[in-house]
């Protein structure tokens, strides 16, 4: 109607979110299968010299089938990033800010504190995501809420030192290295931004129905998207409310903000939404939801095919990486405390 | 507490938006619009020509407005009936003319030229009719057919016979009675108008013919299905369309002695107009005669008043048309959008600010603190019952508990595996009791106290209070009757737990937080119900306490227990024994060692509690999103909490699994078992109390041992 911008003032607009449709048709194939290992929060998944490398807490761990996982290094924080460089140096980020390549600490330009994501291109690049200039890793969900737009992206070429290829991106999470490019997924705008090493920028992929974190590449070319939350209505209008967000960051412990989450449903001090109220003991698999699983295939132009999806009421929440070896996909959920393995990981819509 | 939030506490506790909300859900809003234009109108034009209100002015203006609300009326039962008449304006001219022609030329009795005018309004009207009723052609095109047709009809007439008319030595008294006498001050056009409005209002509203009128017009194809023969009700429409108009040309014939050109132009646009900015629907089905009238004045006083501040026929026109633009734009936004509104707006939530809680939490140490012991209990009638709100055994150990099919269940000891319907209410039956003669009562959700004998009779005890002074919307009637216990004398005592909604939008109450809560008392003697406390915000279950002499009940969103005594020198006040608990409570029952069960329905989350801070943020949330996103308390999670005499907690339970009892409305103690239920939930828990009296049971501690 006409009317409906002079109304808007008096009513305010409706917080609408992209729907799960298309390529993101929920199903529930990550809920459907046994894990594959089980270990605290795995954040990184990387396959290097035929082993599947896990980081969890402060620890690396090689995750293979039926044997537990074997420790093969820790570190003083959390691992935040983890990468192979194309000599086979493992590349680890940590939550402390730390970056070290085969076990050497690298000396880095002061504006990065926040290493989220690591990769290094076939030209030797080596791509860092700093996602925010004023939170720790771990502190995302206060970067989030605080609205933060601090985030930048970094490269060192082959032999020389850290330069900002961009600043302002509202946390990076993921990486991409495509054809001297970097694709990086955005979180709190939920969007894929293709940057050049020089800068410039073009937004690849928009309109995600959730918060993208970290990109691996697939066998034929594509690669993976990982989506470590939904987007919610009730979080996006609160984002928009200024005195209670304010309130609620200062008043409120953080794990039970209004605010995405790797899993939810663990304390009856989180906050409910109508409809994720159990009734009749069914807890609705399409019912709004802080947590979510979700792993998206991506072609080669960066455009979504298909999903894996565990849904509100599944466990298998918070996947923040993955990665493919041998045909296989691993999945980590990061919510959910375990590594799944799929075996056919096609699809289509 | 800063100043902003001091000024949101005033602004959303002190201004009664709620208000609104209540006025819309009011049927007589639809008559509101029109009425203020209406007044505004009248004040308009009142105020800017002088002598407007004279006595004569008056006289001129309602002899026209006579003939002129007798085509209104006309004009309103066609679009009740779901059509339009344009060709009132050139009927009206007709039956003027026919009027004229038998007076004045063939010299006939005035009775005679009565019946023709009304003969010529009957076969136009059943022209129309038949075409649009019968051959169902549409009504806009066919009446603008028979309105062209009928205007040529009556120029060439007029242009014929207006000399021989002028000639005529023709002249009655009855005529001149007609068209320019009073009687009781009012002109016979304006008492014909009155006369046959009250006749159509009370047909429309109280006949059937009427009725079926408004059906069709509502839905053809409801109307048709329903057996209401659909074509013959259209065409009586257009039938009482050219009887009303054929009225009004004889009447205007009386008063001008003659017929002209100008007679009856742009009457269908004037009559069109009025009905529809009198709020008569042009959908059909919706409005009335008495808006038809409003309109009528409105129209008839604003051409008037035009023409009397000197502006032309076309100025006259561009007022009607853009007149009739704003109605039918109003009209349809508001029927469609008139829902929405009332959406938008009802939810009115007031600040609140709760207080400083002990935490629930596992391993915090408090006596509050949940557990996982709940989900032990055994289950009775899982994946067969829905919504078990309350519990209840009687004294052969059989269980009850209401259902959302609006039945109440009776399982069968000693297993609890074979059950049946005790009884069918239709309600949901909330809260159970029984009385010393073995009947059961029951608060049925949204209808009242009710009261099942041991032989399943059915009866209704209770279904309003007294209507308080200062209410809007009707506040006697109970709205969401949770909760009843019984006092030694017979007297029942319940809660009716909020007047802003129903039963099953009980949580949506707790968005609101607005406090409306009531006890009320429902004595068996006389039959009368008495509402003892008002303003709480969810009042719930209800406990007479062990010595009857006083009683427990919960006020929900406040996470409060308050008492209220009976006797003693407290009687008849209320004072909170227990406060900011971190659960929301619901039922309270006796427990066998002399102290009290209370189930949680739910736990307070710091999100919500501060969202009660920030009223504004709760108001737009209701607007922007759908129901779904709202935010809730937590009612994914509940509990069993026994507290004692003074209101101190014992202990509680609770089932952090959420697999079994994730929320808990109620719990009643028999023979050393816990019997648990929740309005939400697919079972009934039975759950092994230890330590507790084998022997207890409620209706022997309320009634005494089996009689």
């Amino acid at each position: 109607m006409i009317l409906d911008p002079i109304l808007d003032v008096f009513r305010g607009k409706a917080v609408t979110i992209p729907p799960l449709d298309g390529a993101f048709r929920p199903n529930t194939r990550l809920d459907d299968l046994p894990a594959f290992a089980e270990l605290a929060e795995p954040d990184n998944l990387l396959a290097a010299d035929g082993r599947l490398l896990v980081s969890s807490g402060n620890a690396i761990l090689a995750v293979a089938a039926g044997s537990e996982p074997i420790v093969v290094e820790t570190f003083q924080s959390s691992v935040t990033a983890l990468a192979l460089s194309p000599a086979g140096e493992l590349t680890v980020g940590l939550e402390s800010g730390k970056l070290l390549i085969a076990g050497k600490e690298v000396s880095l330009p002061a504006g990065i504190r926040c290493i989220t994501a690591l990769a290094h291109a076939e030209d030797g690049t080596l791509w860092l995501a700093n996602g925010s200039s004023e939170h720790a890793p771990s502190q995302w969900a206060a970067d989030l809420m605080k609205k933060g737009a601090s985030g930048s992206l970094w490269a060192r070429p082959a032999g020389g030192d850290f330069r900002k290829a961009a600043d302002g991106i509202a946390f990076p999470y993921g990486l991409y290295p495509a054809d001297g490019d970097v694709v990086v997924s955005e979180s709190w705008r939920h969007q894929l931004v293709r940057f050049s090493a020089t800068g410039n920028r073009a937004t690849v992929l928009t309109h995600l129905p959730g918060y993208p974190s970290r990109l691996a590449p697939a066998s034929d070319g594509g690669a993976w998207l990982t989506l470590f939350a939904p987007r919610n209505r009730l979080i996006e209008f609160v984002l928009q409310e200024t005195h209670y967000r304010q309130d609620m960051i200062d008043q409120v412990p953080p794990a039970y903000w209004i605010a995405p989450a790797l899993a939810s449903n663990r304390s009856f001090l989180e906050p409910l939404q109508c409809g994720g109220i159990r009734t009749m003991g069914i807890h609705k698999p399409w019912s709004p939801s802080r947590s979510y699983g979700l792993v998206v295939r991506l072609d080669r132009d960066m455009q979504p095919q298909f999903s894996l999806h565990s849904r509100a009421n599944g466990t298998r929440h918070g996947i923040c990486s993955v990665a493919e070896k041998d045909g296989r996909l691993f999945v980590g959920s990061k919510g959910g405390d375990c590594v799944l393995a799929l075996d056919a990981i096609t699809g289509g819509f | 507490m800063t100043f902003r939030e001091r000024l949101q506490a005033w602004r959303y506790n002190l201004v009664p938006d709620h208000l609104v909300g209540e006025i819309l859900t009011k049927r007589w809003t639809d008559n509101a619009i029109p009425f203020l234009a209406l007044v505004a109108t009248l004040g308009v034009f009142g105020s800017i020509i002088p002598g407007f209100f004279k006595l004569t002015s008056l006289q001129e203006s309602t002899r026209q407005l006579g003939e002129f609300s007798l085509v209104v009326i006309g004009m309103t039962v066609v679009m009740l009936g779901g059509g339009i008449d344009l060709s009132v304006g050139s009927i009206f001219a007709l039956s003027c003319f026919s009027a004229v022609y038998v007076f004045f030329i063939l010299e006939q009795s005035i009775w005679l030229a009565l019946a023709a005018a009304l003969a010529a309004g009957l076969v136009f009207g059943a022209i129309n009719g038949y075409l649009v009723g019968y051959l169902r052609l549409r009504a806009f095109l066919t009446t603008l057919v028979t309105f062209i047709f009928g205007r040529a009809l009556f120029d060439i007439l007029v242009t014929a016979y207006a000399a021989d008319v002028q000639l005529s030595q023709a002249s009655s008294d009855v005529l001149d009675f007609i068209g320019d006498g009073t009687f009781w001050g009012l002109s016979v056009s304006v008492w014909l108008a009155i006369i046959l409005a009250i006749v159509t209002h009370i047909a429309l509203t109280r006949s059937r013919p009427g009725w079926h009128v408004l059906a069709v017009g509502g839905s053809r194809r409801s109307a048709h299905n329903a057996g209401i023969r659909v074509r013959r009700t259209v065409f009586m429409t257009y039938v009482f369309s050219g009887f009303c108009a054929s009225i009004g040309g004889f009447l205007i014939a009386c008063r001008l002695s003659g017929a002209g050109p100008g007679t009856g132009l742009n009457l269908e646009i004037m009559a069109l107009t009025a009905a529809v900015v009198g709020g008569v629907s042009l959908g059909g089905g919706r409005g009335s005669v008495v808006k038809g009238l409003m309109g009528a004045i409105i129209v008839l006083t604003m051409t008037n008043g035009l023409i009397r501040l000197g502006y032309g026929t076309g100025t006259n026109q561009m007022v009607l048309g853009i007149l009739l633009a704003v109605a039918v734009t109003i009209d349809i936004r508001w029927l469609k959008n008139r829902h929405k509104v009332l959406n938008e707006v009802y939810v009115a939530p007031v600040y609140l600010k709760m207080g400083e809680t002990q935490s629930a939490a596992p391993g915090s140490g408090t006596s509050y603190e949940l557990d996982n012991r709940l989900s032990a209990a055994d289950h009775i009638g899982l994946g067969e019952l829905e919504g078990p709100e309350d519990v209840i055994l009687d004294r052969d150990d059989h269980l009850y508990c209401g259902t959302r099919h609006g039945e109440i269940v009776r399982f069968f000891a000693p297993d609890y595996k074979r059950s049946e319907v005790f009884a069918h209410i239709g309600g949901f039956p909330l809260g159970l009791a029984f009385d010393r003669d073995g009947n059961l009562i029951s608060c049925v959700g949204a209808m009242g106290l009710y009261s099942v004998s041991p032989d399943r009779d059915v009866k209704r005890l209770s279904a309003e209070t007294a209507r308080s002074w200062t209410s809007i919307a009707d506040d006697a009637r109970l709205r969401d009757p949770n909760d009843c216990d019984i006092a030694p004398d017979g007297r029942i005592y319940f809660t009716d737990s909020t007047k802003r909604y129903d039963a099953h939008d009980w949580a949506l109450d707790s968005i609101e937080n607005r406090a409306t809560g009531r006890l009320l008392v429902y004595d068996p003697k006389d039959g009368s119900t008495k509402t003892l406390l008002d303003g709480y915000r969810y009042t719930n279950g209800v406990c007479m306490a062990h010595d009857g002499k006083s009683l427990f009940f919960a006020e929900s969103w406040a996470c409060r227990v308050h008492r209220y005594w009976l006797e003693g020198p407290k009687a008849g006040t209320a004072e909170c024994v227990i406060r900011d608990m971190p659960g929301y409570p619901d039922n309270i029952n006796r427990a066998s060692d002399g102290n009290y069960w209370m189930a949680w329905l739910g736990m307070r989350t710091p999100s919500f509690d501060l969202s009660l801070r920030h009223p504004d943020m709760r108001k737009r949330m209701t607007r922007r999103l759908p129901q779904d996103e709202w935010l809730f308390p937590n009612i994914n999670t509940g509990g069993v909490v026994k507290f004692n005499e003074k209101g101190g907690i014992v202990e509680t339970l609770g089932d952090l699994s959420g697999n079994a009892h994730p929320m808990v409305t109620s719990m009643r103690e028999h023979k050393g078992y816990l019997f648990v239920g929740g309005i939400l939930n697919n079972r009934i828990g039975r759950y092994k109390i230890e330590g507790a009296d084998p022997n207890w049971t409620s209706p022997a501690s309320y009634w005494g041992g089996k009689p």
